[in-house]
């Protein structure tokens, strides 16, 4: 009897498939030990590391984004324009939103009409 | 006065595109695609820097180039692939087959029925076959960094600051590439041995031992690990008289079974290797024609001296990280020089992270890669994965000798109560009509839930055998889940099959 139990139960594979693969819907990122680390434990420079240091924003923010700027809407970073009373200086910019020189070639192009180009 | 139409600051691509000067128009207009303006005085940041193009780092390369990130690949060496496929996992089969079929023609074709004739060894073009499978490869994977659109530079990278990597180019000259994010995979080097200096010639590491230029009459091997035995094989083949030096008392370093190691040592005694364990060396002198290092047994004691034509260190290797420049960005190694990383791969600078052989873990070509996917995936997806318990270690010598998962010396240190099973492949069919015999298949399973915990196999393709083993430990399938599922007669594959029955009941075949 007990054996005919058994063959009605049929037997129950250890694999069994889980379903389409997803990605977990909350990831922390704060970091921890690495699952290979020999010593199992993270060293004091990774926390002081993060204490001081500002990417993007500060680095100890946990939510989904945390890791750039460019996974986060436009609109939710807030307004670019400088605060009511401050303002800035085009030259403070990064290089590239400053004003080009002109080469010697340009300024004789204007200087001549564009005749220059054809001399 | 002279007005450009468009607005100068703008980038060149959304320009129009360049009017030739034969085109006939308004004269200000041909100043619309001139080259001197726009951004082109800076290279463009890139999303992803790579530092090596080793295995790790043209996975990475190629993984990140398919997610549309913009990657640079930064290589030294002039080919990719590193040292797995430029000087070790990929010459090595190329020498460890071809010397298998020309031993086995001399040594094991009689009582196959085949007769043959005068067999003499031409090294050169042996090198010469192994070198033409390394370039086709390292060639097919800088054909496919042009496909996923990433940028090889070929130079020596090093850090100047967080963001920024200066390159001393191989052709001259100079450039520093940005990134966004950069990946450390430098890999590692062979570990040299104290009071011996590498020449590649008489006192070699595996990259001179895949490249020497006549077969040595007596060749010694300090370390008996999976380099140094597959090294010995080759060579041993070939006629050298090998003799294998050993600190502790079991050849195939960590991880490998006792009784697989045992068994195994048996095997390759047999096939002429000699082996001294429980062996220190303690000095080596490379003046004379040969070399000699002295040696002693482990525990103290008996010494003594052997000479050879070419003595071979294979004591391991450590991470390279010389002239990376990581001082400059404050990064620490541990105590064996490896990169400290967290479970993302990130170093303590969150955007510079470290894989392969650099950093924790086996040094293993295919651990190097899991990681090099998974760090991609972190980057890009938030979310990878490494399963560490899952990654197989093979050694190619023959019989093949293949593991995944613990070891029964583990298991017992642990306090795990287990089942074994074991099949040996003087049982299988396909094993006997192939007359290669030698070996068995050894499962280890969890005493109460039958889950196999480990997998260790000697034999006749136990190499590519094992990537079962390491899917049904990836599942957490158990024996039984194994032994019920039907594998193809006569394959050696139903020795697997039947050691599954060995553990959870009785095998049929034995």
């Amino acid at each position: 009897m007990n054996a005919t139990k058994i063959l009605q139960q049929g037997r129950q594979p250890m694999i069994r498939f889980l379903g389409k693969r997803t990605t977990p819907s909350t990831i922390d990122h704060t970091p921890k030990v690495h699952p290979a680390s020999p010593t199992h434990s993270l060293p004091e420079s990774f926390a002081s590391y993060r204490q001081k240091a500002q990417q993007h924003g500060p680095l100890n923010q946990t939510n989904k984004f945390s890791t750039g700027i460019g996974s986060s809407s436009g609109s939710s970073l807030g307004p670019i324009e400088a605060g009511k009373g401050s303002f800035f200086d085009r030259s403070e910019l990064p290089q590239r939103f400053q004003r080009l020189s002109w080469s010697q070639a340009e300024i004789e192009a204007v200087e001549s009409g564009g005749a220059s180009l054809f001399a | 006065m002279f007005r450009s139409i468009m607005p100068r600051a703008l980038p060149r691509a959304v320009r129009p595109t360049p009017i030739t000067r034969s085109t006939f128009c308004a004269s200000n207009i041909y100043f619309q695609g001139r080259s001197k303006r726009g951004y082109a005085s800076e290279a463009e940041e890139k999303d992803l820097v790579i530092i090596g193009g080793g295995v790790a780092g043209y996975v990475a390369a190629i993984k990140a180039g398919q997610a549309g990130l913009k990657v640079a690949c930064i290589e030294k060496r002039g080919a990719l692939g590193g040292t797995c496929l430029n000087v070790g996992c990929i010459p090595s089969k190329s020498l460890l087959n071809n010397s298998q079929l020309y031993h086995q023609i001399l040594h094991d074709t009689k009582h196959r029925g085949i007769e043959v004739g005068e067999v003499t060894l031409n090294l050169q073009a042996l090198m010469q076959a192994k070198d033409t499978s390394v370039s086709g490869l390292t060639k097919g994977v800088e054909f496919l960094f042009k496909k996923n659109n990433v940028e090889y530079i070929k130079g020596t990278g090093a850090f100047q600051d967080e963001h920024t990597v200066a390159v001393n180019l191989i052709e001259g000259g100079e450039t520093t590439v940005r990134g966004k994010n950069i990946l450390i995979a430098t890999g590692s080097e062979a570990t040299p041995f104290p009071g011996l200096t590498i020449d590649e010639k008489k006192v070699i590491t595996s990259t001179g031992a895949i490249a020497l230029q006549e077969v040595p009459k007596k060749m010694t091997v300090i370390g008996g690990g999976i380099i140094g035995l597959e090294m010995a094989s080759v060579w041993s083949r070939l006629g050298t008289e090998v003799t294998v030096v050993e600190f502790l008392g079991q050849i195939g370093g960590p991880g490998m079974d006792a009784e697989v190691a045992k068994q195994t040592q048996k095997i390759l005694a047999k096939q002429g290797i000699i082996f001294k364990l429980n062996t220190k060396v303690t000095k080596g002198d490379a003046e004379g024609e040969g070399v000699s290092i002295s040696t002693e047994a482990a525990k103290g004691g008996k010494e003594e001296s052997i000479d050879a034509d070419v003595v071979l260190c294979a004591i391991g290797r450590r991470p390279y990280t010389n002239g990376l420049g990581l001082e400059n960005i404050g990064l620490e190694t541990d105590d064996r020089g490896r990169l400290i990383i967290d479970q993302e791969y990130r170093t303590k600078i969150q955007h510079i992270r470290a894989i392969g052989d650099v950093t924790f873990g086996p040094m293993l070509a295919h651990k190097a890669e899991e990681e090099a996917v998974a760090a991609v995936e972190y980057l890009t997806k938030g979310y990878g994965h490494v399963n560490y318990g899952a990654i197989p270690s093979v050694m190619y010598t023959h019989p093949e000798v293949a593991w995944v998962g613990q070891n029964e010396q583990e298991l017992k240190a642990a306090g795990v109560k287990y089942r074994v099973g074991s099949f040996p492949f003087s049982a299988n069919s396909r094993a006997k009509t192939n007359l290669d015999t030698l070996g068995f298949v050894k499962m280890l399973s969890d005493a109460e839930t039958d889950r196999i915990l480990g997998i260790h196999i000697i034999g006749p393709n136990a190499g590519e055998m094992i990537a079962e083993g390491v899917l049904a430990i990836e599942y957490g399938a158990s024996s039984e889940d194994v032994a019920r599922t039907s594998h193809a007669h006569p394959t050696l594959s139903e020795a697997f099959k039947e050691a599954a029955m060995a553990t959870y009941d009785k095998a049929i075949h034995y």
